[in-house]
């Protein structure tokens, strides 16, 4: 694996309900968009990747049709909360290897078309007959993380607050208004110590990406784009007894591989985009991504050091729980976000000389896993 | 192309048979011991798993044996559930002797729960879950003594943290 892949454009429509658009409806403008921002025809595109968990049969097909874009391998990927971006290492790994030379990745859902209520799980899942639910499980992370440190309910409602004082600045953003920890904590329960704004929003969204190879990003003229560093895809390792709930070993191991394949250690990072599906889960990643020592994230938090101006920016979209988190489109659209970031376009929250970025996305509730996918991607400006 | 030999031309390819998991009865049943939740241990290697299982996660042994899974164990984490049909629902994981965690409905019985706490499984009708034990371990029912105090080794969860 030689070739130097770049992500050459980006385009996502903002995320929030969007009751009247279907996939498709929801997922052709930001295929259009990226499509144009290259400078790409379909003549150029060698291959299609498309994430979703909920879009049914041929999703990517129904949407490619659109704009006659066919005739190219079409690949449609669930791993969750990790579709998106997992389609993002399907096209980098074909583009790595010399099969592909431009690829375009369309990550995409609707979460309104269920109503409401939390995520629909697989009801073979031995727990999800028992009722478990995404926002049960976090809130369990959060009891335990609780007792074994010193954290505290106002450690939690701080990362919403910063959460959506960076979703204001973004355009793309589901929720575009500032909260207070007084509010954060003083929001309907959820799963205990959970409230409801410390839970990421239910939403429509989707976000496009176009990957090229060094040779295609010469073709077409690229001058502005973000080189993939590493693109580290793991699954969960079942556990039958104990699991440390506040170490995620798979998002530990993934950032581990990612910083080794790229070189460069959390110090370098000026941007990171991680799965906030629910507050705790930004303080235990700080840790498993090597940003601050077990049972530490809550510095990180209390000091600011993990917004603008501070050591890394996490989360300068406003995460999952300020931008949404339409399952499938999420991954993608932290990419766009880091696209954005390090080729200068991210308008009011813009990270001043930002070169190097990593993007996180892990999901999918199933018993005995810590999660059942993560995929972690390393970017440098380029 | 070699020809095929007549001793090779003899195998055939085994059939896998799908297994009739959905005619499970669930995770409790009448054992010996009283209704105790279902595991399987596995006849190689002793790992033991939670539920029927055909099969070792651990070293792939398929000759497993159904086992009563011990009545106590010790509260992990816990939330309470404000979402859903059921009104406010107490849920945790709790760690079962032999390293078997499993989830399960909670009940307070009037004393506050928390990580750490040593529970007791009980059934309720067609309800099963585990409540804060009566006293201290050593109350636990004779025929869960020894695991009470492999349950006790599991209240440190720091000393056993498995990283591979």
């Amino acid at each position: 694996m030689t070739e130097n892949v770049h992500v050459i454009s980006a385009a996502m429509v903002p995320f929030g309900k969007h009751r009247s658009s279907s996939y498709v409806g929801l997922a052709v403008p930001p295929l259009i968009d990226a499509l144009r921002g290259a400078g790409v025809e379909k003549a150029d595109v060698d291959a299609v990747y498309v994430g979703h968990s909920y879009g049914g049969m041929m999703t990517g097909q129904r949407i490619c049709k659109e704009i006659g874009l066919g005739g190219v391998p079409t690949v449609n990927v669930d791993n969750a909360c990790s579709s998106g971006a997992t389609a993002v290492h399907e096209a980098w790994s074909a583009i790595a290897q010399g099969l592909v030379e431009v690829a375009v990745v369309i990550g995409v859902e609707k979460l309104t078309q269920f109503g409401g209520g939390t995520l629909p799980l697989s009801p073979e899942d031995r727990e999800v007959k028992q009722g478990i639910v995404m926002p049960a499980v976090y809130a369990m992370r959060a009891n335990r993380y609780l007792y074994e440190t010193e954290a505290t309910p106002e450690d939690l409602a701080l990362v919403s607050v910063k959460a959506r004082r960076h979703g204001a600045l973004n355009p793309f953003a589901q929720f575009r208004t500032e909260v207070s920890v007084e509010e954060v904590l003083g929001a309907r329960p959820v799963a205990d110590p959970l409230t409801l704004l410390m839970c990421c929003p239910t939403g429509d969204g989707a976000a496009v990406v176009v990957l090229a190879s060094e040779r295609a990003r010469a073709r077409l003229g690229i001058s502005s784009s973000m080189r993939v560093a590493a693109s580290v895809l793991h699954s969960g390792r079942v556990s039958e007894g104990f699991r440390d709930m506040t170490y995620p070993e798979i998002s530990a191991h993934s950032a581990h591989d990612a910083y080794e394949a790229a070189g460069i250690g959390p110090e370098d990072l000026d941007m990171i985009e991680l799965h906030d599906a629910f507050s705790i889960a930004e303080l235990v990643y700080y840790e498993a991504f090597g940003l601050a020592e077990r049972g530490r994230g809550i510095d990180l938090i209390r000091d600011g050091r993990t917004t603008f101006g501070g050591d890394v920016v996490v989360n300068p979209s406003g995460g999952l729980l300020a931008k949404g988190h339409p399952v499938g489109a999420s991954g993608v659209a932290q990419i766009a976000e880091a696209f954005w970031q390090l080729t200068g376009n991210a308008g009011d929250r813009q990270i001043d000389d930002a070169r190097w970025a990593m993007t996180h996305v892990t999901g999918g509730g199933t018993a005995g896993l810590d999660h059942g996918a993560c995929t972690v991607h390393l970017f440098e400006a380029a | 192309m070699t020809p095929t030999t007549s001793e090779a031309a003899r195998i055939e390819a085994s059939v896998s048979l799908p297994v009739p998991d959905l005619d499970a009865d669930g995770l409790v049943d009448l054992f010996d011991e009283g209704p105790r939740l279902v595991g399987t241990r596995c006849d190689a290697c002793g790992r033991t798993m939670l539920g029927d299982r055909i099969v070792c996660s651990d070293c792939v042994g398929t000759a497993v044996t159904r086992v009563a899974l011990p009545a106590t164990g010790v509260l992990y984490a816990f939330t309470r559930l404000h979402v859903g049909a059921a009104g406010v629902r107490a849920l945790g994981y709790v760690d079962l002797a032999g390293d078997v965690r499993t989830l399960a409905d909670l009940r307070e019985d009037g004393q506050p729960l928390q990580p750490g706490l040593a529970v007791e499984f009980a059934v309720d009708g067609d309800d099963w879950y585990f409540a804060p034990s009566a006293g201290p371990a050593a109350s636990a029912p004779a025929a869960s003594a020894p695991a009470a105090a492999d349950a006790n080794l599991h209240a440190n969860p720091h000393d056993e943290v498995e990283e591979d």
